[in-house]
This record gives structure tokens, C-alpha cells and sequence, in this order.
């Protein structure tokens, strides 16, 4: 009964907001997890076994989804009813478009050896810092109720970390990992 | 047995008795079991009162049990085609991959490169990887019923956290094999931190460095408040100290630049040489090593740039880890070494520059995997509460679904908190497809044939459509072990569809049936041995108790009941001194019925004692 009708914020017992005390989050988290760990239940009947694992899986995939910034995001705007997995064109600023494809270009143009790892540092400070920004900006809109901008700026915010993955995965690739 | 369980009238029932659970370190070189020692998990020592069970099996004649242990592994110079050695490098492996990963092996294989079972030869026949880890499984399980007094209830039996789903499989079906009750599989470097952390009470960010015989995992966890959460791992499977001893080994024989090929029982002395080399080097700068007529000394400094290769792949692991795990270097509180290989000093230097600080060997690296184990084993069983502690772990490798192109569709990601389920919807992709097949593979990969596939999954009864308009939902679901199980319905019209699992690795029930048949040859021996020892066991409990019993209530016998009483007492006693342990069980209901009397009246002693207000004695029991 504990999980019915409950969303993400709600079973974690934090406010529904972009800004999220992480430590907080996490203690929920843990509290809850050894409530319902299959653990816990070991010498309980199947089924308890059953339900348990079923709950932390739900647990589990809650906490991860509050945790990333990203997911956070598309989640708040589900709660609002907007769905983030159907992107329009209109949905792409032109100043975003140019940036994004400046920032790739420049990432292309790097050679592949260790020489480069300095400018991929400036790169990824760079990109991170655009996160945090678009971070503040989805945070205001949503306070506004302001959906639309809201929903820009998350894809500004997507953007930024599909290319700090990238960035990332060339630097491991360059360490020789 | 009313003669050893009478409780207090209207008192409280009896405490449900102690599960025999233990934890079991199924590992390369060495193997290891702990249980509960009054408070303290400690790891069961051998009647010569070694801890470490060489996870060597050596094989003989075909209806004779093999060799385990310490025995088989002094063979291993004089007969290396039979003694089978770091086994556990072998599970959830294709033939091409061990082969690729061992390039020395002596064995002789068999089975197909494509991956059906690899088979070993032996003296008692073809042997695969999971037979084998099986007797060592059934030694460790022996020394803890006798330690115990009795079968085992279950055990936890840790696997390297990088352990692929194959490898967990194959090592759930070696249990199985041993007929051992798996309470869970618990990653290595997670049953390390638990007896690491229970034990200093410790909070923070850790690393695990676990470098064993045959593999390497490195896991960040974080400790806080009894939570013991896993954030990210990684390693090799293929990594460990025997590739050290073969790099050493090596060197060896180039300086000792004889030119021609070792035969397997030769190159086996030159590891033993190796090995002993490499140990000396913990304790000394420098050691002397002799092969065949070729003298020299290795220092550590040359070692360590013998091994290098190898020490880099560890480092490179670490850096890897952290940054799954989100942390810098700085972020870590404490490094802890498990593992005998951790004991080179190349190791501890390249880690201690790495994390720039001292790792932790507090607990012996050799046990503490074990000692954990035990630990997790009593949770499990529910002879501790487990308000103590809990374990969060992750999977190690992403899991994914094959998709048009032979590319993979990640399902869930690696280090992702377990356990965990995802589903995904597919649909069709032709007008009219009644069919699917799913194919469930694991790894970082962007190809299909670049991951392991896992199991290839059949969806029929898809009502006819148009391309696309089906809805196959997939859940992938991930148990507490790390294992996966995949199901699969198709939504659109909520019909119920068949499906058909088939794993590309791992045993069919009806294979591991027959697997358990052959072994039961050796295994009647033991059940008979294991049967025998029961029964002797219950015999002395009833003997004991009975003699309390007689010291304080004899006089509510007459002459007569207590000669007769003393005759079932003798004829039982002289029984326990033979190997018949159907005689010794008839002997003791003979026992059973001639003390009922004396029980009953007893415990009509006790009733009307109370009724008295006289305290009451409890029975002798242990």
C-alpha cells in the first residue's frame, strides 16, 4: 500500500521541485531501501519475496530518475503532462543550433592523441557551465508554470549533456582506458 | 523426543533453532568457508588447521573421488593433464576465449569454438569447468557440516563482481551440482567491504582493490549509517596473480635461454618456481631463482617492469571506476587490498601513488572475502536481523537487446542499483509478422558481435498486422544476484503469446540432472558417509541427555525399567562404534520408546511441581 498512487517525490517524501537536496534524497532513499529490500524478506514466502523485489526496482528507478538532473526534468514535466520524447523543430532555438554545431565542429577538429586533452578540458568546463545555466533556467520557468519555455530549455539542457558524454567518452578513449 | 524438549509450562516456545548458513570464497588459486564462531564470523579451518583450500581437483580413475586441494595441487608438477588448476578462469567461457585468455593451458579441450560447453579430459573422463568447481564446492561444504554438526542450510557464495551473467549462472549451477542451497551470490569486493566495514565501523567513500589469482575487480562504494552502497564497479575476468606468475615465468626462461618448449609438467615446475619467486619479493628486495641449470636473481624493480602491462590495465580500471562512480581521486576515504596478489609490493605502490594515500590490509586480504560472505549468509537465513546492515549492489555490464543492423539497444545501463526492472517496447518489421526474436546480449559494445550474447528469446503468436503496429513489450528484470530474467508480451491486442527462452550458455535442468546422476556415483559414498555421520550425531544428543536425566531423576524408575533402560544404552553405545547407520537408527527409537515412560513421568513431576508453586528444573538438553 505504501507505493499506490504515489509519484517519485512523494515516495521519497522531498518537495516536487527542480532544486533538490541530494543529501536528502538519499537518505530517503536508504531508509526506504532497508524497508523493502528482498534482504530483509529472505525468509519470507515467495510472494513477499516477489513484492519486495518488485518495490525496490520501483524504489531504485525512482532514485535514479530524481537524481539525474536530466530525468528529473522530463520527469517534472510528465507530472505536468508534457511529453519531452516527441521534439518538433520549433521546440530548437537557431542560436542553439549554431552553438551546438560550433562546439561539434571544434571537437571534431581535435587530433587524437594526448595533445588534446587540455583543450577537452576547457571544452568540458565550457559545456558544463551552459548545463548549469539552462539548469536555471528550466528551474525559473517551472516556478512560473511556464511550460513552453520550460520544455526548451530542456532540450537546451539535453543538448549539452549528450555533448558532455561525448567529450567524456573521447577522453577515456584518449587515456586508453 | 520428549526427553530433550519439554519447556515450562505456559512458558515461552523455543527459539527457532540457528540456520547452518554459511559463506563460501569460491576462488582461483584458493577457496574458503566462514561461519558464525559465537559472535565472530571466522573462516573453518582443515584438520591439519589450514584456512585455504587450493582450488586444485585432480582427477584418477573413473569410479574413484577426485583429489581436492592441497594434495591434488602437489600433483599438479607430476601430473598436469588431470590436475585441474584456477578452474574458475574456465566458467562462462567459450573455448576460443580461454584458449585466447590461457595461452598455456596443458589441458586437453574439447567442445566447439562457438561455445557449447567446454570440456576438459581427465582420467575419470570429460570434465566441464562447472563438474569441477563443483567438488571443490563439496570439500568447503563437508569441513562446515562437521564444524556445524550437521548438512548446511545455505550459503552465500561470492563471485567477482564482474562476473558476467553466464559466469553467475555457471557458478549457481556448480552449487547445484554440489546440492548447496544458494542463499545469494554476492560480489566479491561488496563482501570484503562488509566485513571491512562492520568491523572498524568506518563511514565514507571506498575503494575495493581486489586482485585475486585469476581475477580483478575495483568497486567505489560508499558506507554510511550501515548502508553499504555500491556506486559503480569494474575490472577484467581475466586479470589476476597467475598472469604475474607467467610473466615472471617468462623472463625466466628467456634468461635462462634454453631455446626449446616446456612440456606441460615442465612448465608447471617453472610457474611453481615462478610463484615462489614472486612471494619472496613481498618479504625481500631481491630473491635467487634457479631452473634447470640456468641461475640468477630477480629484483623488484625489474618485476615490476616485467608486469607493467598489467599493473597499468589495474590503474586504468581505477580511473575508470571513479569516474562511473562520479568521484575524483580526492573523493575517496579509504582503499582496501583483498586478495593474496595485493600482497606484491608493485601493487601497493602503484595503488598508493594512485589514490595518494596508504591502502588498508587489516583484515587477512585472504579471508576477508569469505568472512563477508558469512556475514550475509546469516542475514539471509535469518539468524541475524540484518538492522545492521544493508547491501546495495549494482550490475557490472550494461544489458541490451539486439536491434535491425545487429546493433544493441541498451536496456539497462551498467552500475545501475539492483535490483531493477526495464521494459521496452518493440514492434514489427514486416506487414504480417507473427514472430519475434529477441537477443539478449551484455556488454559496453555498440555491435552485437562485439558483446556476450546471453539468451535468444522467441515471441510467437503476434497477431498478424501491419509492419509497426504491433506492441512487444519487453521487461528485463535483474534479482538481487545480478541475474536476468526476460519476459515478453505483446500489447496491442492483449492476447497472451508463448515464449520460449533458450540461453546461449549455462545448463538445461534436464543436463544438470544428468550431470548430478554421474556424480552421485561418488556421491553415494558420501551420502552414506554424511547419513551415518547424522545419525551418530542424534544417537550422542539422546545419550547425553539421558544420562542428565537418570543422574537426577533415576529414582522414579524401578530395578526392573532401569536395567531394561541400561540394556537399549549399552546395545546403542556399542552400536556407535560401528559404520551401520541403519542399525544405530533402530537402535536409538528402541532407546526412544524404553525412556518414554520415564519422560512422562518426568514431566508429570514438573506439572504438579508447578501446580505446587516448587520452581521448575528444565530437562538436560545441550
Amino acid at each position: 500500500m505504501f507505493f499506490k498512487d504515489k509519484n517519485y517525490f512523494e515516495l521519497f517524501s522531498i518537495p516536487a521541485s527542480f532544486q533538490v537536496d541530494t543529501r536528502e534524497l538519499t537518505d530517503s532513499y536508504r531508509q526506504l531501501q532497508s524497508r523493502f529490500h528482498p534482504d530483509r524478506v529472505a525468509g519470507g514466502s515467495e510472494q513477499e519475496r516477489l513484492r519486495s523485489v518488485q518495490a525496490t526496482s520501483l524504489l531504485n528507478e525512482a532514485y535514479e530518475t530524481l537524481k539525474s538532473p536530466q530525468k528529473r526534468a522530463a520527469y517534472l514535466l510528465s507530472l505536468r503532462g508534457v511529453d519531452v520524447e516527441q521534439v518538433s523543430q520549433d521546440d530548437l532555438s537557431p542560436d542553439l543550433l549554431m552553438e551546438q554545431i560550433e562546439l561539434r565542429e571544434q571537437l571534431e577538429e581535435l587530433p587524437r592523441d594526448e595533445s588534446a586533452l587540455d583543450t577537452l578540458e576547457s571544452l568540458r568546463e565550457r559545456v558544463t557551465s551552459r548545463q548549469e545555466q539552462g539548469q536555471q533556467k528550466f528551474a525559473d520557468a517551472l516556478t512560473a508554470e511556464d511550460l513552453e519555455t520550460a520544455r526548451k530549455n530542456y532540450y537546451e539542457m539535453q543538448y549539452f549533456a549528450k555533448l558532455s558524454t561525448e567529450i567524456e567518452s573521447l577522453e577515456e578513449d584518449l587515456l586508453g582506458y | 523426543m520428549a526427553l530433550l524438549q519439554i519447556a515450562e509450562p505456559g512458558g515461552k516456545p523455543a527459539k527457532a533453532p540457528r540456520k547452518r548458513a554459511v559463506g563460501i570464497d569460491l576462488g582461483t588459486t584458493n577457496s574458503l568457508v566462514a561461519a558464525s564462531c559465537g559472535d565472530k564470523v571466522e573462516t573453518l579451518p582443515d584438520e591439519n588447521g589450514s584456512h585455504l583450500l587450493p582450488s586444485a581437483v585432480r582427477y584418477q580413475a573413473a569410479d574413484e573421488a577426485p583429489q581436492v586441494g592441497q594434495s591434488a595441487l602437489d600433483e599438479a608438477v607430476n601430473d598436469p593433464l588431470n590436475t585441474v588448476i584456477s578452474v574458475k578462469r574456465f566458467l562462462g567461457k567459450t573455448l576460443a576465449e580461454i584458449h585466447r585468455a590461457n595461452p598455456y593451458l596443458p589441458y586437453d579441450f574439447s567442445g566447439d569454438d562457438d561455445g557449447s560447453q567446454p570440456l576438459i579430459w581427465t582420467a575419470a573422463g570429460d570434465r566441464n569447468p562447472m563438474e569441477v568447481s563443483a567438488e571443490i564446492l563439496r570439500v568447503l561444504a563437508k569441513r562446515a557440516e562437521k564444524f556445524l554438526s550437521g548438512p548446511i542450510d545455505g550459503a552465500v557464495i561470492t563471485v567477482p563482481a564482474y562476473f558476467n551473467d553466464t559466469q553467475r549462472q555457471q557458478t549457481r549451477d556448480a552449487a547445484r551440482l554440489a546440492e548447496i542451497n544458494v542463499l545469494r551470490l554476492l560480489n566479491e569486493p561488496t563482501a570484503a567491504a562488509v566485513a571491512y566495514g562492520l568491523d572498524s565501523g568506518d563511514e565514507g567513500n571506498v575503494v575495493v582493490f581486489d586482485l585475486g589469482g585469476g581475477t580483478f575487480d575495483v568497486s567505489v562504494l560508499s558506507l554510511e549509517k550501515g548502508v553499504f552502497q555500491v556506486l559503480a564497479t569494474g575490472g577484467d575476468t581475466s586479470l589476476g596473480g597467475d598472469d604475474f606468475d607467467h610473466a615472471l615465468a617468462d623472463w625466466i626462461l628467456q634468461q635462462a635461454d634454453n631455446g626449446e618448449s616446456l612440456d606441460p609438467s615442465q612448465r608447471n615446475t617453472l610457474l611453481r618456481i615462478a610463484r615462489q619467486a614472486k612471494h619472496a619479493l613481498t618479504d625481500r628486495h631481491s630473491a635467487a631463482v634457479q631452473f634447470g641449470n640456468w641461475r640468477g636473481t630477480i629484483d623488484r624493480e625489474t618485476f615490476a617492469d616485467l608486469v607493467k602491462q598489467l599493473t597499468d590495465k589495474t590503474v586504468n580500471a581505477c580511473r575508470r571506476v571513479l569516474r562511473d562512480a562520479g568521484f575524483r581521486s580526492a573523493d575517496i576515504d579509504y582503499v582496501v587490498l583483498v586478495g593474496g596478489a595485493t600482497r606484491m609490493p608493485v601493487i601497493r605502490q602503484r595503488v598508493q601513488e594512485f589514490f595518494q594515500r596508504e591502502p588498508l590490509a587489516d583484515i587477512d586480504p585472504d579471508k576477508v572475502v569469505a568472512i563477508g560472505a558469512g556475514i550475509q549468509a546469516d542475514v539471509l537465513a535469518g539468524n541475524k536481523s540484518g538492522d545492521d546492515f544493508l547491501l546495495l549492489d549494482v550490475n557490472p555490464l550494461s544489458l541490451g537487446i539486439e536491434t535491425v543492423g545487429e546493433l544493441v539497444e541498451k536496456i539497462i545501463p551498467r552500475n545501475t542499483t539492483i535490483p531493477v526492472a526495464k521494459a521496452q517496447e518493440f514492434t514489427t518489421f514486416k506487414d504480417g509478422q507473427t514472430a519475434m526474436m529477441i537477443h539478449v546480449v551484455q556488454g559496453e559494445r555498440e555491435l552485437v558481435s562485439d558483446c556476450r550474447s546471453l539468451a535468444r528469446f522467441e515471441l510467437r503468436g503476434i497477431p498478424p498486422m501491419a509492419a509497426g503496429a504491433a506492441k512487444v513489450r519487453v521487461t528485463f528484470q535483474v534479482d538481487a544476484d545480478g541475474l536476468l530474467s526476460v519476459s515478453a508480451t505483446e500489447t496491442a491486442t492483449g492476447t497472451t503469446a508463448e515464449i520460449q527462452v533458450k540461453p546461449s550458455y549455462g545448463l538445461s535442468g534436464e543436463e544438470i540432472e544428468n550431470m548430478l546422476k554421474s556424480s552421485q556415483e561418488h556421491a553415494r559414498e558420501d551420502m552414506q558417509t554424511r547419513a551415518l555421520q547424522e545419525a551418530k550425531v542424534e544417537a550422542q544428543q539422546i545419550l547425553d541427555a539421558l544420562a542428565g536425566a537418570l543422574q537426577s531423576d533415576g529414582h522414579l524408575l524401578n530395578d526392573d525399567e532401569t536395567e531394561q533402560i541400561g540394556r537399549a544404552v549399552t546395545a546403542l553405545e556399542s552400536a556407535l562404534e560401528g559404520q551401520d547407520s541403519g542399525v544405530i537408527h533402530e537402535l536409538t527409537e528402541k532407546l526412544n520408546a524404553a525412556t518414554a515412560e520415564f519422560a512422562a513421568r518426568r514431566m508429570d513431576r514438573e506439572i504438579s511441581r508447578a501446580l505446587r508453586g516448587e520452581s521448575i528444573s528444565t530437562m538436560a538438553d545441550k
